[in-house]
C-alpha cells in the first residue's frame, strides 16, 4: 500500500460570524492544529462577515507569532480587506505586534490604526506588549483608566477600576515572573456595550501554569497531587497555589476575587486544554468549571475575564 | 511607645503612586529594610500610605507584610493614611496569605487586617489595643481572668505578631512583661 503523505499545509478557516475564543478553538480543532508536527505552513482565513472579538484576536496574535517563531510560514487572509475584521484588528494594534515574516493578504495595513487613533476610543484599549525586557510600568493604569473612562456614568466605577487594575497588575506580573519565554505576551481590553460586557485578556506564550506548577506540587501541596488539571486550576484561583510554596500564589487568587465581585467568568487556555470558570455563590468551584480537554496545542497561558455589566 | 516610633512614607520608596508586582516589591523591601535598620531604637514603624494610590497583592506581600513578618515580636509595623477600602483589600489578602496580622490606624481608630486574633485571645487583644500598654494583671482585672490565663493570652498575641512586649521591673521588684499595641 502506498504510504499516505503527511499534510504539509494547515488551513484554519474562521466562521462568518462573531468569533470569540470558543469559536476560534473550534476552528483550530477543525484544522487539525497548526502546531502539528507535519505542517510547514499555516493559513488563517477570515471570510466575509467574520468579526474577531478581543479574546480571539489576542490569542490569534500569540499563535501566529508562535508559529512564525517555530519557522512555519504563516499567512493571514482577509477576504474583506481593511473594510472587515482586518480593520478592527489594525485598530487594536494587532499588526504592530505581528511577526514581520507573517504574510498578510490582501496586504499588511500601511498605517497602524492603533498608532493613529490610539487612546481615542473609550471602549477599547489597544493590544499592549508585555515584555520582561521592557517593562511598561504604566500598563495596568492605562488599562484601568480606560475602563473608568468607558464606564464613567456607573456609580461603582472607582471600585471597578481598582478591580481591573489589580487583575491586570497581577496577571501581567505573573507573566514576568513565570512565563520564561523570549516571545512577548499581550494584554488588551474591549467593552461590548451591546453585549453589556467588558473583556480583559492577558496572554503569554511561555511554559503554561500547569507545566510550572506540576513538578513541585507533590512536595509543596501533596494533598492536591492527584487532582486533575481542571480541579488543580480551580484551586490555583480559589486557594492560591504557587510552585514557590504556601506563602505565595496570592496574585491569581486575588485577581480572581476581584473579578468575582462582578460575577466575571474566567477562561484559562492552557497548552492543550481550556477551562471556563463560572462563579457560583461568590466563588469559582470545580463543579461549575467547564473543561475542554484535548485542545490543539497552543503554547503559554491565555487568561480572559468577562465582566458582566448589566446595570 | 511613641518615643520609639519611626515613620516611613512608602510613596517615597516607590518612585510613583502605583506599586505592582514582586520585582518592584522586592526593590522597595530593600529600601524599607535600610530605613528600619537605620533606626535601631524604634520598635514601632508607621508606614504612611499617603499619596499611594494603588498597590497590588504581590507588591503588598513583598514589602510591608514581608518586613512585618521578619521582625515579628521585635518590631511592629502598621499602616496609616490609607486612602480607601479597595486599596486595603489587597493588603488584607497579602497579609492573610503570609499569616501576618497588620494593624491599620485611622486617627484613634485601629483595626487588624490579615490574620485575626483567635476567639480565645480576641477580648484581650481588644483591651490591649485600646491602651498604650497593658500587663497581665491589668488584663486579668479588667476581663475577670486568672493572671496566668491573661499572661498566656498576651504571650500568644505577642508571638503571633499582634502585640509587642518589653520586660520591665514590677513594683514587687520582680520582672514582668508589659505588652504594647502596635500604634
Amino acid at each position: 500500500m502506498p504510504k499516505r503523505r503527511p499534510k504539509l499545509h494547515c488551513l484554519v478557516e474562521l466562521p462568518s460570524k462573531w468569533v470569540d475564543s470558543a469559536q476560534l478553538e473550534q476552528a483550530l480543532s477543525a484544522s487539525g492544529g497548526p502546531h502539528g508536527g507535519s505542517f510547514y505552513s499555516v493559513t488563517f482565513r477570515f471570510p466575509k462577515n467574520c468579526k474577531v472579538m478581543v479574546d480571539a484576536g489576542v490569542r490569534l496574535l500569540a499563535l501566529a507569532n508562535q508559529l512564525d517563531f517555530s519557522t512555519r510560514r504563516v499567512a493571514l487572509e482577509f477576504d474583506e480587506g481593511e473594510a472587515g475584521t482586518m480593520g478592527y484588528l489594525n485598530r487594536m494594534g494587532f499588526f504592530d505586534h505581528l511577526a514581520g515574516q507573517v504574510i498578510v493578504r490582501p496586504y499588511r495595513p500601511p498605517f497602524s490604526g492603533a498608532k493613529i487613533y490610539g487612546g481615542s476610543n473609550k471602549d477599547l484599549v489597544e493590544i499592549a506588549r508585555i515584555s520582561p525586557d521592557n517593562r511598561d510600568q504604566d500598563l495596568p493604569t492605562r488599562l484601568s483608566e480606560a475602563v473608568a473612562s468607558a464606564l464613567g456614568t456607573r456609580g461603582d466605577v472607582k471600585t471597578l477600576k481598582d478591580a481591573i487594575w489589580t487583575v491586570f497588575a497581577e496577571l501581567i506580573d505573573n507573566i514576568f515572573a513565570h512565563s520564561a519565554t523570549v516571545l512577548d505576551g499581550y494584554a488588551a481590553m474591549q467593552l461590548y456595550r451591546n453585549g453589556k460586557s467588558l473583556q480583559v485578556v492577558v496572554s503569554d506564550s511561555g511554559q503554561g501554569i500547569m507545566n510550572t506548577l506540576r513538578p513541585t506540587i507533590q512536595s509543596q501541596f501533596p494533598a492536591l497531587a492527584d487532582l486533575s488539571d481542571t480541579n488543580l486550576l480551580v484551586e490555583v484561583f480559589r486557594q492560591g497555589i504557587s510552585r514557590h510554596g504556601p506563602d505565595r500564589g496570592c496574585g491569581l487568587k486575588g485577581s480572581a476575587a476581584k473579578a468575582m465581585k462582578y460575577n466575571a467568568d474566567l477562561e484559562v487556555r492552557l497548552p492543550e486544554s481550556r477551562v471556563v470558570l463560572v462563579p457560583a455563590n461568590g466563588i469559582y468551584k470545580a463543579n461549575t468549571a467547564y473543561c475542554f480537554g484535548r485542545q490543539t496545542l497552543l503554547w503559554g497561558t491565555h487568561i480572559g475575564f468577562r465582566f458582566h455589566l448589566d446595570s | 511607645m511613641n518615643e520609639n516610633k519611626a515613620t516611613i512614607r512608602l510613596r517615597e520608596l516607590m518612585g510613583g503612586p502605583y506599586g505592582w508586582g514582586r520585582d518592584q516589591g522586592r526593590e522597595v523591601f530593600q529600601q524599607l529594610l535600610k530605613k528600619v535598620e537605620a533606626s535601631p531604637g524604634k520598635s514601632v514603624i508607621e508606614v504612611s500610605m499617603k499619596d499611594v494610590e494603588r498597590t497590588d497583592i504581590s507588591f503588598a506581600s513583598e514589602t510591608v507584610v514581608e518586613i512585618a513578618k521578619r521582625y515579628r515580636g521585635n518590631k511592629g509595623f502598621y499602616l496609616a493614611n490609607v486612602i480607601d477600602e479597595d486599596l486595603l483589600e489587597n493588603w488584607e489578602a497579602a497579609a492573610a496569605r503570609k499569616g501576618q496580622p497588620l494593624m491599620v490606624w485611622d486617627g484613634k481608630k485601629g483595626r487588624v487586617i490579615g490574620v485575626q486574633p483567635s476567639q480565645g485571645t480576641a477580648s484581650a487583644f481588644e483591651y490591649a489595643i485600646g491602651r498604650v500598654s497593658v500587663t497581665a494583671s491589668e488584663v486579668a482585672n479588667a476581663l475577670d481572668l486568672q493572671i496566668t490565663n491573661a499572661s498566656n493570652k498576651l504571650k500568644q498575641l505577642w508571638e503571633q505578631g499582634f502585640l509587642l512586649r518589653r520586660q520591665e521591673t514590677a513594683e514587687s521588684g520582680g520582672v514582668e512583661f508589659r505588652y504594647y499595641a502596635v500604634k
